[in-house]
Parts: structure tokens; C-alpha cells; sequence
């Protein structure tokens, strides 16, 4: 077995008959970031998707091994339960669930999965609002009823407050960067990018460099028709920046 | 073949039947004219009273109607006796509802009331509990009336029963009023409630039913808007026991202008429970600057589960505003996904989700929280 703490090895995807992700491989190790680019509609967030389980896709081809485990047999759960953390690009909203009750409720259930004794109240609180200083959410945010009404910077922070209170082992960011105003941005990415050590991974979805100025990645890997069709180091993100997708097959 | 609540001839010897003889007789004969309602009667489209009380045997049951704390200050309470001095108010509702047999058959046969006058503010609620006992029928009267300028928390519960209860429930909200109603239903009787609001000027009423009927429901509200700046807020939450049915209907007769009504209902519905919600906005021609609302939500959690949603609306101007809404499905799959997706597994996610709609009307402050099912406290 490789040291890779995630392969995903020659996988296939199709929606309604359409295949979006077409024989892609990629492996992430322990530690590391990567980044993918790619033109709107290159299957992106398919694939952040199929990694965090979500009914709808049909796996026709490949296999994703997640810390030498099967992942395609586990439920969303599972995986979420094993250190796999999607921050979503639309994060949806919860009428009626109060966006602490929530965390507090995920944070349980990650912990009873691990075998831990579930956390104090007291203890939690102080976390919380801990976690939510440091990105700038005030707290009666966190009363609020999940989603319900934030603007769109509001929910990434929150995913990104999420994201530190469960302290995900392998962090998918699907475009997190949309919707933050510049000053939400500079705090979002860099709260994140200070939860990198050597056992955690991300694997960081962009459409734009500035992210990865702040997160610098590993590696990055141009997405074209649900493929890697080119990696490299940072810079083929400002390659990407400068000159856009054309030279790797995309004229859009 | 007639329902056996009709087909016998009125009979004085029913409870105090002897006052009021009158009015009963009066009301007795519209219901002979007009019947029960059964399927062909449009707002009864969805139950079935001549049907439901086909088989049942037509005598006298027991209720129990009990105010807690009646000797505050500023209540005074009567009991049927006071129909007797103000024959006027016995029949007031049929000024409103001219066509509806289950009042007509509550007039006919009421016998237990309780009326309450609120002439101060009251910093506490007033909780009544309607329980009826054992098979019979009933026809329980309420009347409420709000002085003006006073304010009000009152809470009606009801339990209990095995027969049939026909209430009738008046309230009357003076000039710049308010009044936050609570109604609790876990009646296992099979329970028809008519309820009328009679709003004046600047008068508001809210309300949150949380239904949880163990037998056959239906809860008819008309609220009617006498005077300007009056407005209504209506908030229920249904929850029967499996196999039951509860109906909701409501109607909000916009009949002054600058008035505003709002209405929601939330449906959670598991095996072989029958649920309806029938709403109206009834906005006449020369009624100006209204504004109403209204949208059923209604999640079915077993294939034998079923939601009849009908929204209305009559509107003769064009100097309103008005919108409505209604879902019947499933929970929402992305939602389950992104609570899956933070390590709940589905039934958690589920039950969360369901607790989110029932919190939304009914958060843990309200005075409802209490009366929920454990898992939605």
C-alpha cells in the first residue's frame, strides 16, 4: 500500500447517463494540498461530491481508497465520521436548527463514532466561540437558525467555522472563496489554511489564484472534461490566472 | 338513511334544553334544512362528519370545561346562564357562518359553556381544559371577550373521549387588543371545533394550534375582520396519531380595509394519517390595502400518508397584497445529505430536520414546548 492517504484510481461518474468524471486518478498524501482548477462545468464539484457520498452519481468504473479503506461502500456519514469534510459551496439552509445545536449535535456524533466521551457544555462553548472569534462571527450568529437567511460570506465562514470545530483529516473546499468580500476572504482563507499540519489533507476547488496565494497547495491539477489533464506546482495556477484554460483543451 | 343526531325529533328533556328553547328550536330546524356536513359540501370536502357519526348512538356525553386560575383579577367567568340573560349573543354565530350544520347543531344542543370576559391584562395565561369523558356526545360553548385596549395569553387544551364533540368557540377582540392563543388538541374523541374571531379596530390575534388528534379532527377558523388595522396570525402544527385524520380549514374575511392576515401550517404525517389544510383569503371590492399570507408545508413519512392542501383565495381588488404557497413531499434530500455529510446518520438527520419544522413554529420558550413529543422538545 502506497503512503497516499487518498487514491482515487481510474474512477468514472455519470449523472442521468452522462459521464462527468471520465478515468480520473488522483492521489493525495498525508499532509498535502491540493488544488483543482478548471473550467465551469469540468466536473469539480462532482467529484467533491462523490467523495462526500452524495446520492445521485453513478460509479460505472474505478475504485477511491481513503485511508485503506473502500470509501464508495460508506455512507456520507461515514466517511464524515472518518475525518472526511466537504465545505460546501451552497451550503444549504435548516429552518427551525439552531446553527449551534448543530455543530454541537455533528461535533457528538463525530465523537461518539471515535469512541469519546462526548464533550462538556460548558467546554463546547467556550470552543465555539473561540473557533467563531477567530473568524469573525458574532455570536448571536451562532443562535440563529442554521443558513437561514446569511448572505452568502456568511455561510462560508460558517463552513469554515464548521471545518475548525470538527477538525476534519481530509478537508474538501468546493469553491469557498465565492461570495466573500475581500476582508472575509483574507480571514476565511487563512484560518483555514492554519489548520494544515502534516497529518491533515485538503483537496481546494478554485476558480482563482488569490486562494491559492493564501493556501498555497502541493500540487495543482488542471480539470477539463472530468480529467487531470495537466499537474504541476503553483504555478500553473497563475498560468491559469493569466492566460485561462485554453491551452488544455478548453476554448470557452 | 339519516344520521341518528337528526333523525330523532329535538328532544327537551336534553339537558337543559328547556331554556333557550327558542333559539334551539330555531337553529334545529336549519339543521334539519341543511343536514351534516358530509363530502358534497365543498369545505367538507375532505371529512366526512355525516359518515364519521353515522354509527354513533345519540346521547349525552361529559365534559369537563376547567379554567385554572379563574379568580384572577380582572377575569370574570359565567357559565351557560349567561346565554340565558343575553339571548342576543346565543345565535351570533349563524350572522356569519349562515350555511354551516355543526353549528346549527351546537345551538340546538349546547349545554355546558363557559364564558370569559378579560377586562385587565393578564401578565400570566389563562389555560382552560376541555376533557371530555367517555362515549356520548357533546357540544361544548366558549366565548371569549377581550376588552379593549387589553392584552392576553390564553391557552385551550383539549383530551379525552371516546364519542363526538361539537364546540363552538367565540372570540371577541375589542378596539387595540391582543390576544396570543394556544390551542393543544390530543382529544380522542372524534373533535369538530367551529371558531370564530370577531376583530374591532387595531385588534390582533395570534395563534399556534399544535394538533395531535387520536381520533377524527376538524378545526374551522373564521376570523372577520370588523374594523381597519386588525390583523391575525395563524400558526399550526400537525402531528395525529397514526391512522388518525385531522382537517384544518381557515378563513380570513378581509371585510374592512388595512387588515392583515397571515396563516402557515406544518404536516408531519406517518402511517395511514389523513391530513387537510383548506385556507382562504376573502378579499371583497371595496376593501383596500390588505395584506394575507398563507403556506402549508406537509412532509410524509409513510407511503399510506396523505395531504389534501387546498388554497384559496377570492380577490376583488387589486390593492393587496397576497401571496401562498404549498409542499407535500418528503424531507428534503440535500438537506439530509449536508447534516450526513457532518457525521449525523439518516435517522438523526431526519429527526433533526423534523424537530427544525416543529421549533420553527414552536420554539423551546413557547409555552406548546411542553406538550410536544419528546422528540421534538
Amino acid at each position: 500500500m502506497s503512503n497516499n492517504f487518498l487514491n482515487i484510481k481510474s474512477l468514472s461518474v455519470k449523472v442521468d447517463d452522462k459521464l462527468i468524471i471520465n478515468n480520473l486518478s488522483l492521489s493525495i498524501g498525508r499532509g498535502e494540498v491540493h488544488a483543482i482548477m478548471g473550467p465551469n462545468g469540468s466536473g469539480k464539484s462532482t467529484l467533491s461530491n462523490v467523495l462526500a457520498g452524495k446520492d445521485g452519481y453513478t460509479i460505472v468504473n474505478g475504485a477511491i481508497d481513503f485511508s485503506g479503506e473502500d470509501l464508495i461502500s460508506l455512507e456520507p456519514n461515514e466517511r464524515a465520521n472518518k475525518g472526511i469534510f466537504l465545505a460546501f459551496q451552497y451550503p444549504v439552509e435548516i429552518p427551525g436548527v439552531t446553527n449551534i445545536n448543530f455543530i454541537k449535535t455533528a461535533l457528538e456524533s463525530n465523537r461518539k463514532y471515535r469512541g469519546l466521551e462526548p464533550i462538556k457544555p460548558g467546554e463546547f462553548l467556550k470552543l465555539i466561540k473561540e473557533k467563531s472569534k477567530i473568524l469573525g462571527i458574532p455570536e448571536d450568529r451562532l443562535k440563529r437558525q442554521l443558513n437561514v437567511g446569511f448572505s452568502g460570506g456568511e455561510k462560508k465562514r460558517n463552513e469554515a467555522l464548521q471545518l475548525l470545530m470538527l477538525e476534519p483529516s481530509l478537508a474538501i473546499l468546493d469553491e469557498t472563496d465565492s461570495g466573500l468580500d475581500v476582508d472575509a476572504f483574507k480571514i476565511v482563507a487563512d484560518t483555514i489554511n492554519s489548520t494544515r499540519n502534516k497529518d491533515n489533507s485538503m483537496l481546494v476547488i478554485t476558480h482563482y489564484q488569490r486562494l491559492l496565494e493564501r493556501i498555497k497547495p502541493d500540487i495543482v491539477h488542471i480539470f477539463v472534461d472530468g480529467s487531470i489533464v495537466e499537474s504541476g506546482g503553483p504555478e500553473l495556477a497563475n498560468e491559469v490566472e493569466s492566460d485561462g484554460y485554453e491551452r488544455f483543451g478548453d476554448a470557452k | 338513511m339519516q344520521n341518528n343526531l337528526i333523525s330523532k325529533n329535538f328532544n327537551h328533556s336534553f339537558l337543559n334544553s328547556e331554556s333557550l328553547t327558542e333559539e334551539r328550536e330555531k337553529a334545529f330546524l336549519n339543521l334539519k334544512t341543511i343536514g351534516l356536513p358530509n363530502k358534497r359540501v365543498e369545505n367538507w370536502k375532505y371529512t366526512d362528519l355525516t359518515s364519521i357519526t353515522k354509527g354513533l348512538e345519540f346521547k349525552p356525553g361529559k365534559v369537563d370545561i376547567e379554567i385554572l386560575n379563574k379568580d384572577r383579577k380582572g377575569l370574570v367567568v359565567a357559565d351557560f346562564e349567561y346565554f340565558i340573560k343575553n339571548k342576543d349573543q346565543y345565535s351570533k354565530p349563524t350572522n356569519y357562518l349562515k350555511d354551516e350544520g355543526v353549528v346549527y347543531l351546537n345551538l340546538s344542543y349546547a349545554s355546558d359553556a363557559r364564558v370569559i370576559e378579560i377586562r385587565e391584562s393578564q401578565s400570566e395565561p389563562i389555560v382552560i381544559k376541555i376533557t371530555a369523558k367517555g362515549p356520548g356526545v357533546t357540544f361544548p360553548r366558549l366565548k371569549i371577550d377581550i376588552f379593549p385596549n387589553v392584552e392576553a395569553e390564553v391557552c385551550f387544551v383539549y383530551n379525552g373521549g371516546e364519542g363526538f364533540v361539537n364546540q363552538l368557540t367565540e372570540i371577541h377582540l375589542g378596539k387595540d387588543s391582543g390576544l396570543n392563543l394556544y390551542r393543544v388538541n390530543e382529544s380522542s374523541s372524534i373533535h369538530s371545533e367551529t371558531f370564530l374571531s370577531y376583530l374591532n379596530l387595531n385588534a390582533n390575534l395570534s395563534m399556534v394550534n399544535l394538533s395531535m388528534p387520536k381520533n377524527k379532527s376538524r378545526f374551522q377558523v373564521y376570523n372577520i375582520f370588523l374594523d381597519k388595522h386588525s390583523s391575525t396570525d395563524f400558526k399550526s402544527i400537525s402531528i395525529p396519531s397514526n391512522s388518525c385524520h385531522d382537517d384544518f380549514l381557515i378563513q380570513n374575511n378581509h371585510i374592512s380595509s388595512n387588515c392583515k392576515s397571515n396563516v402557515g401550517m406544518r404536516a408531519i404525517l406517518d402511517k395511514g394519517v389523513i391530513c387537510s389544510f383548506q385556507a382562504l383569503i376573502d378579499i371583497e371590492s371595496n376593501i383596500l390595502s390588505s395584506k394575507a399570507e398563507q403556506d402549508c408545508k406537509a412532509i410524509l413519512l409513510h407511503k399510506e400518508a396523505s395531504m389534501n392542501a387546498k388554497p384559496e383565495m377570492k380577490i376583488f381588488n387589486d390593492d393587496v397584497v397576497c401571496k401562498h404557497g404549498t409542499t407535500i413531499g418528503s424531507l428534503d434530500k440535500d438537506q439530509i445529505f449536508y447534516l450526513k455529510s457532518r457525521g449525523l446518520d439518516k435517522k438523526s438527520s431526519e429527526n433533526l430536520l423534523l424537530k427544525g419544522i416543529v421549533k420553527n413554529y414552536i420554539p423551546n420558550n413557547s409555552l406548546l414546548n411542553n406538550f410536544l413529543p419528546k422528540a421534538y422538545q
